[in-house]
């Protein structure tokens, strides 16, 4: 029936044996100092957070950037993008963010994803959560996934070049990771276009 | 002589006796051995098969979710939340005009453990405005309500139940039943002589059984191990189990194992086994919140389930359950004044009338076949698997009550036979791939036949926007205002005969614009577009939506002659609705080990099967549909300004009507049918879109606001030339087209530079 087959499939397990085996093996990623724990521990927020963007900033770039508009229309100023998500989004989202960054950073990508879930059942077109969701994707080395997430943030960011920019790093990380040099290569040039762009010195 | 023949005839005696004894002795041990193996086999191993336990998704509470106070204060009935203006317990609340607090139940969710607490939940116009936690005053950004329980995976034999501790439970529990079952239970070893024999003289007196003598100890053996059958040899295995049982478990073992062991009830084929399983069943909340009437009425069930179904013969369960409150007063287990008002309490049954736990069984099938693509079935039966499902409790609930109550209204006004109408319906999320609800039948408690999962009806016209789609992603050859025939067309099929479909209206219309045509659901220009760019370009197309089936590229595809399930169609209509991004559907997110561990997650996956552009196009096609073709009709229900996009379908001779559709969150297909195949009169318009439309309505529907892909252009369009226009063309109308691919030409109306009737115009006004 093509319903059964609709309905692939897309668990993240690891074994076909018993559940109890399952449970034992998960137990023992987790005492290996792996990811999944059961029990999610409550999180106090630092009181200053910073802005909940896919990642830093790159650390190479002034921090005072004069956007300027590629090619040519170089005089131009850039439309102005929102460049954080807390930006665009309520406060039930930004929480869930906050949550889903502190997560992926103590190296628990799979709760990551859970929370950002629950931000886009919020937000569906949210690209700054789209935007982080491929990362989760790239931490968790599901490459195909990371790129397609990626995609998707891009077609719902209506031009941000922010956050384009941060979704061709994740695409370039995820091809390269998977073998695809040329492809890599390619969104590479994307990102590099993107940040000469955005982190140029501004034209005097 | 005589004396020493006494002497051996006395020791043969004696040693035959003594052979007896032993070798009976022998038998005895060995019957011991072999019964005391079974218990421990029983009672120690894997001591219950625990069904797997199906959640909905949870309600998340958040400042500017769209939700009144009324809203939310059902949501926590359906929940089994009851109102108590102290909050003294979990599964409490309190609700005015601006403001609901909750006593939230502890629940471990799939990312973490989540303990009680209480909020204040403000409400303002728009919904949901601020939410304090009460046990601290600070604000909270989200909150998760504890989810519903809305089914099991129980084995064939059927055998469901919830487990708890002996802990956890309220003590009134163990309490009463010991008053009303078994009163020396922590004195006696197994047996009790003294209740054995007090049963006899009673049923000696009476004529007849009327007064069982078992102890609890007992009365879990025969539940454990023995069927109804009651014979003296079983009465005796029962005794020695129960004496060897109590030598090797203490007494709260046993207690706890039959608190979840003892039979409470029947759902059909389901057997509710256990007070966990009981208090869901019966009274729809856990059983912790359980009120002294509701615990004295599931502990007057054990004398008799079905006899004292409080269901079926609520006046006897209540004259039961009134009784065992005498009893727990006159043992002291409860005052005078509660017993008062224990009393006077109604059953408080829970109404969803099958069983709290089994409401939505077209759901729970849909879950169980993405489950056996992974698991073992005792995997599901036995472990105790918790499983956190995509199913949205309001999204179902207005799918079938809208369902339910359309169908008799439709019978009525077209005058057919009452109940000859049949129906099935999908609501999914557009960008994640969630199932959100699904029916499968008018009758939404009935777990047999599902529609929405196994019936593959001709989608008609549903396909049109896959023909256009296929012909859109040809931007030299088409766009939205390509002018396509209307006109008679001949086809000759692959056994030879003749094939002249025709529109619905038997009309012809002359040249139409390929808008209008989605728009209008002409037969005659899709069957010539369709064979413009193929049958098989087409088929390609319907798969890269979603379509699994075997459908052949024949002509007959491009008029929707292809059987899929509203499941599918609505994994192919959100693709349109994602920009040709698809996310397979899913009906699960998580899966917890009975312990709360997490075992496996369904992630979100997208992938990009359909360029954004020519999609675009087609949604933009889609929302003319409702604006002003076929679907115009969804406007009765939905307000005016509300962006949605969607598409009728109806097939030969009003057998199928269909609509599918989407709004900016939601895609929903609704058909409605007759099992045996026969006309209804119906079209897509008629039947199936008031459904949707009132579905959409009541789910606060959200406009779409289209992204522009950038690889697509705005042209303000003549439509009469399909030349571009500008403000000397009235009824001009602003069309989007691949970038680059917009007319160039100015059409005969429009003052643009070097039109040659310009100065015309201007003459004569």
């Amino acid at each position: 029936m093509p319903v059964r087959a609709l309905l692939y499939t897309s668990a993240v397990k690891t074994d076909k044996a018993t559940v109890c085996r399952i449970a034992a093996v998960l137990l023992l990623a987790a005492a290996a100092g792996g990811c999944a724990s059961s029990q999610g521990t409550h999180r106090v927020w630092p009181k200053d957070e910073q802005g909940v963007i896919g990642r830093p900033a790159p650390p190479v770039s002034p921090p005072v950037p004069q956007p300027v508009l590629p090619g040519v229309a170089g005089e131009e100023a850039l439309p102005e993008y929102p460049r954080t998500a807390d930006e665009v989004s309520s406060a039930a989202v930004t929480a869930l963010m906050r949550q889903a960054r502190a997560a992926l950073d103590s190296g628990k990508p799979d709760q990551a994803a859970a929370t950002l879930e629950r931000a886009l059942r919020i937000e569906p077109r949210n690209y700054f959560v789209w935007s982080m969701l491929g990362q989760v994707y790239l931490a968790q080395s599901n490459y195909s996934q990371a790129a397609s997430v990626a995609d998707k943030s891009n077609a719902l960011a209506r031009g941000n070049v922010y956050v384009e920019l941060e979704n061709w790093r994740t695409i370039a990380a995820a091809r390269r990771a998977s073998g695809d040099a040329a492809g890599a290569e390619m969104a590479q040039a994307r990102v590099a276009d993107l940040e000469r762009w955005l982190y140029a010195p501004s034209a005097p | 002589m005589s004396r020493r023949r006494r002497r051996s005839l006395s020791i043969g005696l004696f040693s035959a006796l003594v052979v007896a004894l032993s070798v009976g002795l022998f038998a005895f041990s060995a019957y011991l051995i072999g019964l005391d193996r079974q218990i421990r086999a029983r009672f120690a191993g894997a001591r219950w098969a625990l069904p797997a336990q199906v959640y909905a998704a949870p309600l998340e509470l958040y400042a500017g979710l769209d939700l009144s106070a009324t809203e939310l204060v059902h949501e926590l009935g359906r929940l089994g939340y009851r109102e108590d203006p102290r909050l003294s317990g979990t599964g409490t609340y309190l609700g005015s005009r601006g403001r609901v607090d909750v006593h939230v139940r502890p629940f471990h969710f799939w990312d973490g453990f989540q303990p009680e607490h209480r909020l204040a939940v403000r409400f303002d116009s728009a919904g949901v405005s601020a939410i304090e936690r009460l046990d601290t005053g600070a604000q909270a950004d989200i909150v998760r309500l504890d989810p519903m329980l809305i089914g099991s995976i129980y084995p064939q034999h059927g055998e469901d139940r919830v487990l708890v501790k002996l802990g956890e439970v309220p003590p009134l529990l163990p309490d009463g039943l010991i008053a009303v079952e078994d009163r020396h239970f922590y004195e006696h070893f197994g047996v009790s002589p003294r209740a054995i024999s007090r049963a006899m003289l009673a049923n000696l007196r009476a004529g007849r059984v009327v007064q069982g003598g078992s102890t609890i100890t007992q009365q879990l053996i025969k539940n454990f191990f023995l069927s109804s059958r009651q014979t003296w040899g079983r009465k005796i295995n029962e005794a020695f189990m129960a004496l060897l049982l109590e030598r090797q478990y203490g007494k709260d073992e046993i207690l706890e194992a039959y608190l979840n062991e003892v039979h409470l009830g029947q759902d059909g084929s389901r057997a509710v086994h256990g007070f966990g399983l009981g208090a869901q069943f019966y009274f729809n909340k856990p059983l912790s919140e359980l009120q002294p009437q509701e615990i004295a009425l599931m502990v007057g069930l054990i004398r008799g389930p079905s006899y004292y179904n409080p269901r079926r013969h609520p006046e006897r369960a209540k004259q039961r359950r009134d009784l065992v409150l005498g009893v727990f007063r006159d043992e002291g287990l409860i005052d005078e004044a509660a017993y008062a008002r224990a009393v006077a309490a109604p059953l408080g049954i829970d109404g969803g009338g099958v069983g709290g736990v089994e409401r939505y069984p077209a759901f729970v099938e849909l879950v169980k076949r993405q489950l056996r693509g992974q698991y073992r079935e005792e995997d599901l039966t036995d472990e105790g698997l918790r499983i956190f499902t995509t199913l949205d409790p309001r999204a179902q609930e207005a799918l079938e009550r809208n369902i339910v109550e359309s169908l008799p209204e439709i019978e009525r006004a077209r005058k057919m036979e009452a109940g000859v109408l049949e129906a099935a319906g999908v609501i999914t999320s557009v960008d994640g791939g969630e199932v959100l609800a699904l029916v499968g039948g008018r009758d939404v408690r009935y777990s047999g036949f599902n529609r929405a999962l196994d019936s593959a009806r001709p989608i008609g016209s549903l396909v049109k926007p896959f023909v256009y789609l296929t012909a859109l992603e040809r931007p030299g050859e088409f766009d939205l205002v390509t002018m396509l025939p209307d006109e008679p067309v001949e086809l000759r099929m692959p056994h030879g005969q003749l094939w002249a479909p025709r529109n619905y209206d038997k009309a012809f219309h002359g040249p139409q614009p390929l808008y209008r045509a989605i728009a209008q659901s002409l037969n005659l220009p899709t069957v010539h577009v369709g064979l413009q760019v193929g049958a098989e370009h087409v088929l390609h197309t319907l798969r890269r939506a979603g379509y699994t089936g075997e459908a052949q590229p024949l002509p007959s595809l491009f008029l929707g002659a292809v059987g899929i399930a509203p499941l599918e169609v609505a994994q192919m209509y959100a693709t349109l609705a994602g920009g040709g991004f698809q996310a397979p559907l899913s009906a699960i997110r998580e899966v917890q080990t009975k312990d709360g561990a997490p075992l496996s997650r369904y992630p979100i996956q997208v992938k990009q099967t359909l360029p954004d552009g020519p999609v675009y196009l087609v949604d933009w096609a889609l929302r003319q549909v409702v604006l002003q073709g076929t679907g115009r009709g969804v406007y009765a229900s939905l307000p005016r300004g509300a962006a949605v996009a969607g598409k009728t379908g109806t097939t030969d001779d009003y057998r199928d009507s269909w609509f599918a559709g989407f709004s900016a969150d939601r895609v929903a297909v609704v058909w409605v049918g007759r099992d045996d195949n026969q006309p209804t009169g119906l079209s897509g318009s008629s039947g199936a879109l008031p459904i949707w439309s009132r579905v959409m309505r009541d789910l606060g529907v959200q406009g779409i606001e289209p992204i522009e892909p950038g690889s697509i252009e705005r042209v303000s369009v003549d439509p009469v030339s399909g030349l571009r226009a500008d403000e000397g063309c009235s009824g001009a109308i602003e069309v989007p087209f691949m970038r680059g691919w917009g007319p160039r030409t100015w059409a005969p109306c429009a003052n643009g530079p070097g039109n040659p009737l310009r100065w015309l115009r201007e003459i004569f006004g």
